[in-house]
């Protein structure tokens, strides 16, 4: 156990200079990048004093390097600052957002591993089968589809040609959110507040663009599944179950998948970061409130200190995550030692 | 160990739960609107709100939502550019028309109760002329200071005569706001700013939820002087994405749909029946700017040769599907004075005149004048960067012009007006008060082309825009403005392009849709058959 929180404490002390990094980066680049913040905020016709002093109250005509350090500073208080184009605090958008983001991840997940996972132990149980080829084929064809199109064409389908499901937000135009919402996990709020019927309109909001997320990523655990299935299903023990005369159901799903899932639970804390990337463009074709949406508009208004606080909580996320799957990864497995 | 994993584990997701989901008590305990209605429309947009402040609110989309949620002295008839009593029930001008007196309406209140009156008119302008926001200058470059002369009537005394005043009060920065909630020296960008949190004013509707980006609600104000509004609720839904607000429309999760969307996709809508559709003639427009103090584009030759390129027709049926209007000068038709010169002087694709002007300045086919070409891919809409591949087509049919298009963000595209950078970019405009000056005065008079990247500066033009601001003799004004007009053919500080058509698709329900050339969507005529 000490070992394990040794190893916890380690890794959490590896996000530090892992943040500092990329802070510095973003922090920098940002910065080099061509149009001015304060006449994005203030327009064209503000007056040039008033570009002036405003440049002064943001802090904006100190030097970089002054204006790094101070910002490392604030960041070592767990101070993510100011917003510099909105009068607020850079921690109150992420507070109503992320929750969206979260809540459209953790369901993408889902259905990833939901679609991944029993494609990718079919296909190694139909080996070289046509079943199996069309397996692999969808999980080559699902990874390069871009997510805005399959967005697009889901959309399309289940919410106008079939009708069956909405085709954007995170609740419908005659639900008022204000009514339950508590944590910002629209899911977990309606259940709390006990609204039921806004639990149905949020989850049928919540489907297409987690379906969405969750078929593009499922390629690569369909891969991943089969391939470590492969090695599992050429095991003694296996060679053994089959001699014994248990069934090739039982074998493939009870005992060899449960074995091939450890190196897809490492894979699931690596897939997270590739799904908040994805969400910028889920997020926009959904136009769901996340927080990948207010990274984007937060850069087409040169909002520093937002567009930095996001990539911190980002990156602290997928930090977590993978720290959380490491974890989980030792509870299953009793081989590993870290 | 195990089970101190397992706690390990349980404590991150509950600090993760805790920073995320924790919402102030006060937060949660907002007032809410009563669950599912069914006097609520739902309506769409991909516009954005910029700030909610008359101070600093300088865009198309905030300053509709103000004037359905508050009111000026003055106000169009909706539908119409007809100005009529607002907050004010009669105004006079003296005789050399540099003070206008507003007699304002008695008993009004603010929708949170306060009372209205003089010192709140006087102390919102002076507010206004302090803070020195984007949109200031519609205050500063006309006023010179405000009296309350008694409780109910107040007085502009402006640095000059200005015969297009009235319609300056209509403008949003000229709305009275509430000085028991409004900081005097800043403006703010949410309602959560203000004390109370919330907004009032005197509008059919009132703010009573605000989430930037997502929606903001509407109720009706039951302190609005007028007719109540047969809709009680109005959301407005933001949408990140045109197809998506479309898929919205035909899925019946929205009422009305208004900015913007694809030109295809109103193809679509037009020709479905199962949903209404309203044309509007708006007084939008799009042309294309020079910047005429350094680039090549000094020589207006080059300018004439381009402008005299531009093939506008066939720009609007590939880019826009025929949605727009050809426009020949950069008064839009339905404004008073406007004229056709472009086409009587220079034309549409008139490669022999464009060439003739070129040899003169020397370029030919072997040596092509070459020249860059800005468009901002986002801020206009996604056929920004076809409109520009489509310039570029029409200007290389001559041999002797070579266009480099390139794009650059708003926020960059704006800062290149101060560096120059940009020697020809496309750009729009929507008006901030329904007068010819407003296209003319702010890209070719000295003050505002410097301020839009264009740097034209001439004395002759500048007199005659001071004559026309000057004169209460619309003769006078109609006379200035035919000069301009022809005028700016042969300088060509910009080229106008076309006028836009905007459209607004509703559910088959939805009824009583007003919009008139000012574009602004009235919320208070709507109402569900």
């Amino acid at each position: 156990m000490k070992r394990l929180l040794r190893y916890a404490v380690i890794r959490i002390l590896l996000t530090i200079p892992m943040l500092f990094i990329l802070l510095s980066l973003v922090f920098f680049v940002l910065r080099v990048m061509p149009g001015d913040p304060v006449k994005a905020m203030l327009g064209a016709h503000a007056p040039p004093e008033v570009i002036e002093q405003k440049r002064q109250e943001l802090g904006l005509d100190k030097p970089m390097g002054v204006q790094y350090v101070e910002y490392i500073g604030q960041l070592a208080r767990f101070d993510l600052g100011d917003s510099m184009i909105y009068k607020q605090r850079v921690i109150q958008p992420i507070r109503e957002k992320l929750p969206a983001t979260l809540e459209l991840a953790v369901v993408g997940m889902l259905f990833t591993l939901l679609f991944g996972i029993p494609l990718g132990a079919f296909s190694a149980s139909k080996r070289r089968s046509a079943r199996d080829l069309g397996i692999r084929l969808y999980g080559n064809v699902v990874y390069c589809i871009p997510v805005y199109w399959m967005g697009l064409m889901l959309q399309l389908i289940f919410g106008i040609w079939l009708g069956w499901l909405p085709v954007a937000g995170r609740t419908g135009g005659r639900v008022f959110p204000s009514l339950f919402e508590r944590t910002g996990f629209y899911v977990i709020d309606t259940i709390i507040t006990g609204n039921y019927a806004a639990l149905g309109n949020v989850l049928t909001h919540l489907l297409l663009p987690s379906i969405t997320l969750g078929i593009v990523l499922s390629g690569v655990f369909v891969r991943l599944t089969r391939a470590n299935m492969l090695d599992i299903l050429k095991s003694d023990y296996i060679i053994a179950g089959r001699a014994r005369g248990l069934p090739e159901r039982k074998l493939v799903y009870s005992h060899a998948l449960k074995n091939a899932l450890i190196p897809i639970l490492t894979m699931m804390g690596l897939q997270f970061a590739l799904l908040l990337a994805n969400a910028v463009l889920t997020e926009t074709t959904f136009s769901w409130p996340g927080m990948a949406r207010l990274l984007l508009e937060r850069i087409y208004l040169r909002d520093y200190p937002t567009v930095q606080g996001v990539i911190v909580i980002f990156a602290l996320t997928v930090s977590l995550i993978s720290l959380m799957v490491d974890l989980i990864y030792a509870l299953i497995d009793p081989r590993v030692k870290y | 160990m195990k089970k101190a994993l397992l706690i390990l584990l349980l404590v991150f997701l509950a600090v993760g739960m805790l920073f995320v989901g924790c919402k102030p008590k006060e937060e949660a305990a907002e007032a809410a609107p009563a669950e599912e209605v069914q006097d609520t429309l739902v309506y769409a947009t991909t516009d954005k709100i910029s700030d909610m402040d008359p101070a600093n609110a300088y865009d198309f989309h905030t300053w509709e939502l103000f004037r359905n949620i508050n009111v000026g002295l003055l106000r169009y008839k909706p539908g119409t550019t007809e100005l009529i009593p607002g907050l004010a029930s009669e105004y006079s001008a003296n005789d050399a028309g540099d003070e206008f007196t507003f007699k304002l309406r008695e008993g009004l209140k603010f929708s949170d109760g306060t009372p209205f009156n003089a010192e709140a008119v006087k102390w919102s302008i002076e507010r206004v002329m302090n803070i020195a926001g984007d949109p200031s200058w519609l205050v500063t470059d006309f006023v010179d200071s405000v009296e309350a002369v008694d409780e109910y009537t107040v007085r502009f005394n402006l640095q000059g005569p200005v015969g297009f005043f009235p319609a300056l009060v209509a403008t949003v920065p000229y709305f009275p706001v509430n000085p028991e909630i409004f900081p005097a020296d800043r403006w703010i960008n949410d309602p959560s700013e203000l004390e109370g949190g919330q907004i009032s004013g005197m509008g059919p509707y009132k703010v009573v939820s605000f989430k930037r980006d997502e929606e903001v609600i509407l109720e009706a104000n039951t302190e609005f002087y007028g007719n109540a509004p047969a809709i009680n609720r109005i959301v407005i839904r933001y949408y990140a994405d045109a197809t998506t607000m479309r898929l919205a429309l035909e899925n019946n999760e929205v009422d009305l749909v208004y900015k913007d969307l694809n030109p295809s996709d109103k193809v679509d809508l037009i020709a479905n029946d199962a949903y209404n559709n309203y044309e509007i003639a708006s007084s939008y427009i799009r042309y294309l700017c020079f910047e005429t103090s350094e680039s090549y584009f000094k020589d207006k030759r080059l300018r004439q040769a381009v402008a005299a390129m531009i093939d506008r027709q066939p720009l609007i049926d590939k880019v826009f599907l025929g949605q727009m209007e050809p426009l020949y000068s950069m008064v839009p038709k339905g404004m008073s004075w406007h004229t056709d010169d472009f086409k009587t002087e220079l034309g549409d694709g008139n490669i022999e005149l464009a060439e003739s002007l070129l040899e003169e300045a020397g370029y030919s086919a072997d040596n092509p004048f070459e020249f860059e070409l800005w468009y901002t891919p986002s801020h206009y809409g996604d056929t920004e960067v076809d409109m520009a591949e489509v310039l570029r087509e029409q200007m290389e049919k001559s041999d002797l012009l070579d266009v480099t298009v390139k794009s650059a963000e708003w926020s960059t595209y704006i800062d290149n007006w101060d560096t120059k950078t940009m020697p020809s970019f496309l750009l729009g405009w929507y008006p901030d008060y329904m007068d010819p000056d407003n296209y003319t005065a702010a890209f070719a008079g000295t003050s505002g082309s410097a301020g839009m990247g264009i740097y034209f500066s001439d004395p002759d033009w500048d007199a005659l825009f001071k004559k026309e601001q000057t004169s209460v003799d619309q003769n006078v004004r109609a006379e200035v403005f035919k000069e301009i007009q022809m005028a700016w053919t042969d300088e060509v500080p910009t080229a106008p392009i076309f006028q836009g058509k905007l459209y607004i698709f509703t559910q088959p329900n939805v009824k009583g849709v007003v919009v008139g050339t000012d574009m602004v969507l009235h919320y208070d005529t709507l109402y569900f058959e």
